[in-house]
């Protein structure tokens, strides 16, 4: 009875483990690592990790995992509250309507796709601040922002391979 | 028996319609949290506030191997510089005492002369040094959250670092405090140029170098002009270093800030007894 306790909370606990994880790396980028530049250059580490597992386990990230990252994200920072749920919302569905063609790529043309994608989403986002504001926020920090999430992404997705490939096994 | 089995059919088609249209609800969520807080609503802050204390502890355990990291190569990099700096420490300590002696004798002189005209000396400032524990600068906000304990901060007062003026604070939750920078969108500092005495508001565009707006149309702002806090609207004080005019061209008045932003390690949250425009919630006050 206890053991079947137990197993069972070690499957609830595995389904969830994407998300732990994924609000563990988004905390992790707040740090101030007292980097030059880095406070500026700050990674959408939320949208990678939305991306990373909607392509590779999307059964264990679904719309409210989603919705919780951002939400997490978003109480976290001092930008408009909702704005960072936009744009993981935005990624849910662009990978979503995407998966047919980056389905089981190599991982070059994931890469590319995410930089795609992420443009996109970004620039909703920028464009939705921009109102909010009733000002257009500086674009040199979005793109360098933009630029230094593309960079960082093969770094995430291996850390949450490793995750994925040993942490979580296939029949979770 | 017959009801049961309606309402269980009302449920499981209401559920049906929520897994449905649960994007759009979703959707529809984050643009009401963004009418929300564009409101500046009560419940908002109260929200915001609660979370920013759940979640600040985590930060600070998560960063904590970093900053050890951070530490020892600071060590190491500490000690190649100690020569350096006894020499250039020798040397200013020297200039120091000149400069002392001088202050020393113009205290003496600004007592006789606060004496004479019976001057009201404004109250000593009450502070609490703060380490930084999540910092973001980025297109979208410039803030950071810093460690306070126990101590009493509340609302509005001023963020300083050696250099000048780094912001306000913002939130109080728990432990942590959300500090706005200068550089933030949301920011806006009543100024004024040290010689000229002449006032603005330095306004924050989330950019790292904010503009001086409002300033009067026949004034000459000269690159170089250092920016110090006017002191109007009583909630910094007058006379804070804030930063120095980088560029004055085209009706746009750029002030890099004295402060690295970008490299804040310890903030001073700084009680000047001031109640200016920025007044506390009950939540923010805690002793």
């Amino acid at each position: 009875m206890s053991e079947g306790l137990g197993n069972n909370l070690v499957l609830i606990f595995k389904r969830r483990l994407p998300f732990l994880v994924s609000a563990v790396l988004v905390l992790f980028s707040y740090a101030p690592l007292n980097v030059v530049f880095w406070g500026s250059l700050r990674p959408a580490i939320g949208a990678a990790c939305v991306y990373f597992w909607l392509q590779h386990r999307p059964d264990l990230f679904n719309l409210v995992s989603v919705f919780c990252l951002g939400l997490l994200d978003d109480v976290i920072s001092t930008s408009p509250l909702g704005s960072n749920i936009l744009e993981m919302l935005l990624m849910y569905v662009l990978v979503n309507n995407t998966s047919r063609l980056l389905n089981a790529k190599p991982f070059i043309v994931l890469w590319y796709g995410f930089a795609l994608l992420l443009l996109l989403t970004m620039f909703v986002r920028y464009l939705v601040v921009s109102i909010y504001y009733s000002h257009f926020l500086p674009p040199s920090l979005m793109f360098f922002s933009y630029m230094v999430t593309i960079a960082v992404y093969p770094l995430v997705s291996l850390l949450l391979a490793f995750v994925q490939n040993n942490l979580i096994q296939d029949d979770v | 028996m017959s009801r049961r089995r309606s309402l269980f059919f009302r449920l499981s088609h209401i559920r049906l319609l929520v897994r449905k249209f649960a994007l759009v609800i979703l959707f529809l969520a984050a643009f009401v949290l963004m009418l929300i807080s564009k409101t500046d609503s009560e419940i908002a802050d109260r929200a915001s506030s609660v979370t920013t204390g759940i979640v600040s502890p985590l930060i600070d355990v998560l960063v904590m191997p970093a900053r050890l990291i951070a530490q020892s190569y600071d060590s190491v990099r500490d000690l190649q510089r100690i020569h350096h700096d006894n020499i250039r420490l020798r040397e200013e300590n020297h200039r120091l005492n000149m400069i002392y002696d001088r202050f020393r004798a113009l205290e003496i002189e600004n007592k006789l002369l606060s004496d004479l005209l019976n001057y009201v000396t404004p109250p000593q400032a009450d502070f609490v040094t703060a380490r930084v524990i999540a910092e973001e600068s980025d297109a979208f906000a410039h803030a950071m959250i810093a460690y306070v304990g126990e101590n009493s901060v509340r609302k509005g007062q001023a963020a300083l670092s050696d250099k000048g003026v780094v912001g306000r604070v913002d939130q109080v939750s728990g432990s942590y405090a959300k500090i706005i920078l200068i550089t933030d969108i949301n920011s806006k500092i009543p100024v004024m140029v040290e010689k000229k005495r002449v006032r603005g508001i330095l306004s924050g565009d989330n950019t790292m170098s904010p503009k001086l707006i409002f300033i009067p149309l026949d004034t000459t702002i000269n690159v170089g002009d250092r920016i110090v806090t006017s002191g109007v609207a009583g909630v910094f004080p007058a006379g804070l270093p804030v930063g120095k005019v980088v560029s004055a061209s085209k009706g746009e008045i750029v002030v890099k800030p004295f402060s690295n932003l970008e490299q804040i390690e310890y903030v001073k949250l700084v009680d000047y007894g001031l109640d200016g425009i920025l007044q506390d919630q009950p939540q923010d006050k805690r002793k």
